[in-house]
This record gives structure tokens, sequence and C-alpha cells, in this order.
């Protein structure tokens, strides 16, 4: 037990360095562009890390997350725009809804294993999709909502970039801790037993069906606020971004690259999938559009399989692996 | 005009289209225990080698069958050996990322050589209508359909009768036992991939005179596959013939009655429910659901 701290600081280093440099960008540099990229990065580790809870701890691969997402941000500007609410009330009110919309994918989870749970949660984000595009009276369907520009703190809308950052950053730091409580906690060794044996795990005694809707209330009531996070900065919500399963599929993607179930894993792969779709972009977006989703889709298809445990455990083992046939 | 034989046969032609890519899908998954995400870009691959057939052939879709079908066994057993193989027996995880995967490729490679503008198959016969009890039809439809209830028929035997479609069956129901009574179940995880792609590559074709074509056509439909292979059972080839019926009814219906905004709404409720409420779907193998592999 005496090595734990030791690994333990290793396991922050990641995270850690992310979080520092993300504050010092927008006090270091005046460009826009990178200052931009920065929050969007730590607004989708938050995310990345939101959707491990369910997706990497618990097991519970969902594909419809953006459901959760989309509903924490239509509420509070919904809220916002009819009654007038404080985003940051509304963002409670969003994420007090999830939690309660949350329990019919823990219902699905319970019945379905695999493939088939999977499957529910993507029609589940389809059915909210549409109903919020064909309901224009309420949603302004696909012309989606404009959340007008009115800076102050009571409003949850800021005219500087710093403000953003750090506001963003609380959110990250926030589910990262929560990501490595789960980790360290006897819930979250419960979960990991779920995870590689449910059979076994409720043989032993384990409530399996209160940890999956636990760990996908948790899960989710993190998305929703991300939502609102998402739709404070960017100021626009349609149906066609934030219930698409695009959104879905990325926040799946950042964990599963960056390393299921670990609470760095999402951040790295935050990271990574940002960085790597920005370059690409630049690179080849302009002279034929889809090139670079070309790259991406295969680089996706090669990291699942080379190193399924994500880049976080999966660079050292093959570093480790390569070292050893050397010598 | 009474309007219900026309919503009738509609719905039986939308029905049998939909039930051959829906065929493709389960039997993949039946097989393999894989849900393969890139159906829908199979499908639209598909439609574009119908496209360009007639455009830089002359080709009609129908004699196109014949390059398609030799095409799309050898496209699927090159997916099948580059990019599926590895991944089974791996998990559920790296299964779906890798099929994921795959479809953001070709879609986008779709874009890259097509376009994303649409494209439409124009015909000859095109507009060539048919009065069948009561209801009008053009000549399209009719191919398509007639077609893809043969190709069916033919599926169907060949999964009954034959030797290979026993095997197929014995290795769907148990993959260890079968191994274990002497098939070669790496070869029939390569058939089952292939003859999907094929049965994908064959709706595709008898589509391309009926829809418009764009890179993330695939999309739309392979959705209202998973639905009709939830419905009908994952795994069960007759479940998604009834199970293609009855989304194509429902579609069709839905359109008429309730408006085209909220039929989607409609079929997604739909699978939601029989998920929940009875996971093996009409026909599928009772309790895979809690196997989830």
């Amino acid at each position: 037990m005496t090595a734990v701290p030791v690994r333990a600081r290793r396991e922050h280093a990641v995270p850690g360095c992310l979080f520092v440099a993300a504050l010092l960008i927008p006090l270091l540099t005046d460009n826009l562009f990178l200052q931009d990229a920065t929050i969007l990065v730590l607004l989708w580790a938050g995310l990345a890390s939101a959707w491990n809870i369910a997706g990497g701890f618990a097991g519970q691969v969902s594909l419809g997350h953006a459901a959760f997402f989309g509903l924490g941000a239509y509420t509070s500007t919904l809220l916002k725009l009819y009654l007038g609410v404080s985003p940051w009330l509304g963002m409670l009110c969003g994420g007090g809804l999830v939690v309660i919309a949350s329990g019919f994918i823990a219902f699905a989870a319970t019945r379905l294993r695999g493939p088939y749970f999977t499957l529910v949660t993507l029609a589940f984000a389809a059915v909210l999709q549409i109903v919020a595009a064909r309901w224009y009276g309420f949603t302004r369907g696909n012309e989606g909502l404009s959340i007008p520009f009115e800076p102050g703190l009571a409003n949850f809308m800021f005219t500087g970039k710093l403000a953003w950052t750090i506001t963003i950053l609380c959110y990250v730091v926030g589910v990262y801790a929560i990501g490595v409580w789960v980790a360290r906690s006897r819930f979250g060794y419960q979960l990991a037993g779920m995870r590689e044996d449910e059979d076994a795990s409720e043989a032993l005694g384990i409530d399996t069906r209160r940890l999956k809707v636990v760990a996908i209330a948790l899960s989710a009531f993190l998305t929703a606020l991300g939502g609102t996070f998402y739709a404070q900065y960017i100021g626009f919500v349609d149906p066609g971004y934030v219930l698409s399963i695009d959104l879905s599929i990325k926040f799946a993607l950042m964990c599963i690259i960056g390393g299921l179930a670990t609470p760095a894993g999402p951040i790295l792969g935050a990271v990574l999938i940002t960085a790597l779709e920005i370059y690409l972009r630049a690179k080849w977006g302009g002279a034929r559009s889809g090139l670079y989703l070309i790259v991406y889709g295969c680089l996706l298809i090669l990291v699942v399989r080379v190193m399924p445990e994500g880049v976080l455990a999966g660079v050292p083992s093959l570093f480790k692996r390569w070292r050893g046939r050397a010598a | 005009m009474d309007v219900l034989p026309q919503l009738i046969a509609s719905g039986i032609v939308l029905g049998g289209i939909y039930a051959l890519v829906s065929v493709g899908l389960t039997l993949i998954f039946g097989v393999m225990r894989i849900v393969n995400f890139a159906h829908g870009e199979f499908l639209m691959l598909s439609m574009y080698l119908a496209i360009g057939l007639f455009t830089a052939l002359g080709l009609d879709p129908y004699a196109g069958l014949l390059v398609a079908v030799p095409v799309s066994l050898a496209f699927g057993a090159l997916v099948y050996f580059g990019v599926i193989r590895p991944v089974i027996g791996r998990p559920h995880v790296v299964q779906i990322f890798t099929t994921l995967g795959l479809s953001i490729v070709l879609q986008n490679t779709a874009l890259l050589l097509w376009t994303g503008n649409f494209r439409q198959l124009r015909l000859p016969y095109g507009d060539d209508v048919y009065l069948v009890a009561g209801a009008a039809v053009t000549l399209p439809q009719l191919i398509a359909f007639s077609v893809a209830a043969l190709f069916t028929a033919t599926l169907f035997a060949w999964l009954r009768f034959t030797y290979l479609g026993k095997a197929m069956r014995a290795t769907a129901q148990d993959r260890g036992a079968a191994t274990l009574m002497g098939i070669d179940t790496d070869k029939v995880l390569l058939l089952a991939f292939a003859v999907g792609t094929l049965c994908v590559a064959v709706a595709g074709m008898l589509m391309a005179p009926l829809f418009s074509t764009y890179p993330t056509v695939g999309l739309q439909f392979v959705l209202i596959a998973f639905v009709v292979v939830v419905l009908g059972g994952l795994g069960s080839a007759l479940g998604a013939l009834v199970g293609g019926m009855i989304v194509g009814f429902l579609d069709v219906m839905g359109g008429f009655y309730v408006g085209t905004a909220w039929k989607e709404v409609l079929y997604f409720l739909v699978f939601i429910g029989v998920l929940l409420v009875r996971p093996a779907g009409l026909f599928g193998q009772r309790g895979a659901e809690h196997l989830g592999a």
C-alpha cells in the first residue's frame, strides 16, 4: 500500500499538465484560436469523463449521451428565453430533469446487455432529436435557439476568454475529481466487478441493478451540466448538433482512445482527438472535405485494435514490449 | 379514389426493400454477434455503383446485379479479412468502434469521390405506372419488390436446406459447439459477412432508381434496418422479413395518418418498446439479450 502515493502522483500527471496549461494559455497568448481550442478541449475532457462513469467504469456502453447533453443545453436555454431564469439555476433544473430521464436508460440497462443496450441508447437520443427538430413552436426546430449576449456572472455569460477558461476548468476538475473518487471508492470496485463479470458479482451479493442506476444517473447528470456550459459558451443550441449521434460517438470515442475506466484516460483522449481534428482539418480540410475524416476513421480502427486499453496504458505497454524484444 | 389499396401496395413494396436491407444486417449479427454500423455505408456504395454503371456503361441496375453480386462478395470478404476478423472475440466496445470507424471512412470516401450532391438515377421506363388491384405502382417499384422477394426466398432456402446454410445456423446458435461438431466456423463467419454484404448490395441496386443517392443516405436506412431487425429478433432471417413488412407499413401508414414529420418517432418508439418488453423480438433467440455477446 505504500506504493499508492507514487502511483497516484503519476496518475494525475496528464490531467494536471492539461489544467495548468489551459490556465496559462489565455494569460500568455492573445491568439483567439488557441484560446478557443483550449476551452473546447476542457469542455470535451469534462464530457468524456462524464461518459466514462457509465461507459467506462460501469461498462454500460451508451451511444445516446447526446440526449443528456442536449436536454441539459435545451432546459437551461429554454428556461432563460421563456422565463428569464438564470442559466445557473437552469443548469440544475436540466440536471434534475436528466436524472429522471436517465432512469429510462438505467431501466434498459437492467434488462439488456451488450449491443442490445447500446441500440436502445441510440434510439433514445434519436427520438429526442426528432422531437426537438419537429416541435417548432417550442424549440424553433432546426433553426435552433440563440442565447442573447448579456455578459454577467448572473447570466452565465462572460466577455473574456480567461473567465470562460476558469469557469469550464471548474467543471472539468469537478468531473475529474468525481472520476478519481469513483476509481478508488468501494462503489468503483463494485463497478469493476460488475464490468468484469456481472453474474459473478451478483452471486457475491452485489446489487448490480442499484449500481447501474447510480452510475448512469451520475454520468447523465454531469453530461447535462456540460450541455449548459456548451450552450452558454457557444450561445446557440440546435438539434442537429446537440442531440446528434455524432456527438454521442464523440464522447465515447475520446474515452476509448484515452483509456476506459481510468480517471485520466478521457482527459488524454479529449486532448488527442481535439488536437488531431484541428491538425487534420487545417492540413486537409480546405483541399477536399472528407479527407481528414477518412484519416480519423482509419486511426480509430487501428487504435482500438492495437491498444484496446487506450493510449494511456497502451503506449507504455507497447514500449515495454518493444524494449523486451530488443533486449 | 380509395386511398387504402394504394397505401397497402406502397407498404408492401417498401416493406420488401426494408426486409432485404435488414436480412443482411441480421445475418451478420446472428452469426458473428457484431452490430455492423457500416451496413448503411455498404448500401450507399451499392447505390453509387448502380449510378456509375448506368451513366458510364448504360447498364440498368437490374442487369447491373450481375456485376454487383461478385463485386459485393469480394468487397465483403476484403472488409472481413482487413477489418472485422481481427476483432472477433474482442470486447463489445472494440467491435462497435471498429465498425463505426469503417462507417466514417466509407462515408467520407464517398464524399471525397462523388461530392455531397444528391443524385437521382432516372431510368427511361422509370415512370411507367401499372395498376395492381386498384393501386398505382411504378415499374422500378414492381421490379424491386419482385427481385427482393425472389432473393430473400432463395436465401431462406439456402439457409434451410444446404450444408453451408445449416452450418451457418449452427454457428449462430452456439459457435463453440459448432466448432466442436467439426464446422469450420472461421469460414462460416467469412461467408456470413460476405452474404450479408451481398444482401445489402442487391438492396442498394434495387433502391437506386427509387431514392436519391448521397454520401449519408446509408444512415437513414440503417436506422430503419435496426428497427426492423430488433422487431423481428436480432439474428432471425424470418424476423427480418416480417419486421421489414411491419415497418414498411408503419412507415406508409404513419406518413399518411400521423404525418411524415412524426412517423420516425413512431417507429423508434416501437423499437424501444420491443427491446424493453420483448428483447428477443418476434422470432429471435430468447435470452440472448442477457448474454449480450
